[in-house]
């Protein structure tokens, strides 16, 4: 058969970020153009709904990550410091 | 007399790659939602394996030989554009399998009521001599010829809402008078089989539903064609190939059903296997890959056999 039954298809929590803000932003499209029947538009804006949950939910995982780059005297990363604490 | 829940960490085993959709998560979310208070009063069972003579009655000796040739001894091989093989995915499978048949046996031996099998992988697109679209062995095939086989049921009627066409399940009953295949689906879609004039002998009865078709679609659908064809048949045992992918939250394809319309399509199977068929209705995990979606839906269907 020439399809693929979406072996590749990724369901919303398994979304890297940059794949759900991608789909968001079709989304976010398809609602602002208007060229979505209405029980089709409340469906997909409840699946971006679901989508900008799981790109916040990233982005707060991803700042608790990130540490200070110290500088070296010449102006080279030289380490890094743990985040101050929130 | 209750309704009977087979679910096991066994159908797990079989692993998928990152990414892939037929995860085993999707078990942990459906059994979360039934060790809720409600769902206390479910008869519970384990899986079991089957012996491949009862695989034979619906896939050939030479598919079940090369399957297993192609069992992996670690890590995952692709087998078909969507199916993979773990290195436990063969003896999960014939786990899937025998679980439906031990489901078809209790119901029908009178121990339980109803049957729900929360197993993995699915089956219905798993056709007599090759793996496809997830699926290795088609459990409900299966599961309909045991029925048949060892307890003497003349005729099967198989449901599939599923909302891809069970395309295994047509092709293996095509020309076989005994047991009935009705089945909604989204179309155009995978597999793209499915189209209203697939009749096989007068046994095979497809609705198909457009993208973004909602519950009323469904119900309409069901009402029309399904249910009176399923009646019409007056089968001695109904199946269901029960898929929840056809729910809004569905990444893998575009209706919008919500629980409650899988809750009313399992009532309406029901009554006519009230009026039928003693009530016996066993159902198979088919799809259904948001695990939201999925375990409300599942919660949904199981709460409503339940009430038989």
């Amino acid at each position: 058969m020439a399809e693929s039954k979406g072996a590749n298809v990724v369901a919303i929590d398994e979304l890297s970020f940059e794949k759900a803000l991608a789909e968001l932003e079709q989304i976010v499209g398809r609602l602002e153009r208007g060229d979505v029947p209405l029980a089709e538009s409340i469906a997909i804006y409840e699946r971006g709904e679901a989508l900008k949950t799981r790109c916040a939910a990233l982005l707060k995982e991803a700042e608790a990550r990130v540490e200070k780059i110290r500088l070296s005297p010449d102006g080279k990363p030289a380490g890094l410091d743990p985040l101050d604490g929130e | 007399m209750a309704t009977l829940l087979i679910e096991d960490p066994v159908f797990r085993q079989h692993r998928v790659p990152r990414g892939h959709p037929e995860r085993p998560e999707r078990l942990a979310a459906i059994g979360s939602a039934l060790a809720a208070p409600e769902f206390s009063t479910l008869v519970r069972d384990e899986a079991t394996s089957t012996d491949l003579e009862h695989i034979l009655s619906a896939h050939t000796e030479e598919y079940v030989r090369t399957l297993r040739g192609l069992i992996p001894s670690e890590g995952i091989a692709q087998i078909e554009e969507d199916t993979y093989l773990s290195p436990d995915s063969f003896s999960v499978a014939l786990c899937a399998v025998g679980s439906a048949c031990r489901a078809v046996d209790a119901v029908i031996e009178g121990r339980a009521t109803n049957a729900f099998v929360a197993c993995r992988p699915p089956g219905h697109h798993a056709e007599a001599d090759r793996p496809m679209g997830f699926c290795l062995f088609n459990n409900v095939a299966i599961a309909a010829r045991r029925a048949q086989r060892k307890h003497g049921m003349e005729r099967v009627a198989i449901v599939d809402w599923d909302v891809h066409h069970g395309n295994g399940t047509q092709a293996i009953f095509w020309s076989d008078p005994t047991v009935l295949y009705a089945s909604t689906h989204e179309m155009p879609l995978y597999p793209g089989t499915g189209a209203a004039s697939e009749t096989g002998v007068g046994n095979i009865f497809n609705a198909p539903l457009s993208a973004g078709a909602d519950g009323a679609a469904f119900a309409a659908a069901m009402r029309d064609n399904i249910l009176p064809a399923i009646d019409a048949f007056a089968p001695d045992l109904i199946l269901i190939s029960a898929g929840f992918d056809a729910h809004w939250r569905d990444p893998l394809a575009s209706l919008n059903l919500k629980e409650e319309d899988f809750a009313w399509a399992t009532e309406a199977v029901m009554q006519i296997a009230a009026r039928r068929c003693g009530a016996r209705v066993v159902s198979l995990l088919e799809g259904g890959y948001d695990l939201t979606g999925l375990a409300q839906s599942v919660a949904a269907h199981v709460a409503t056999l339940m009430t038989a």
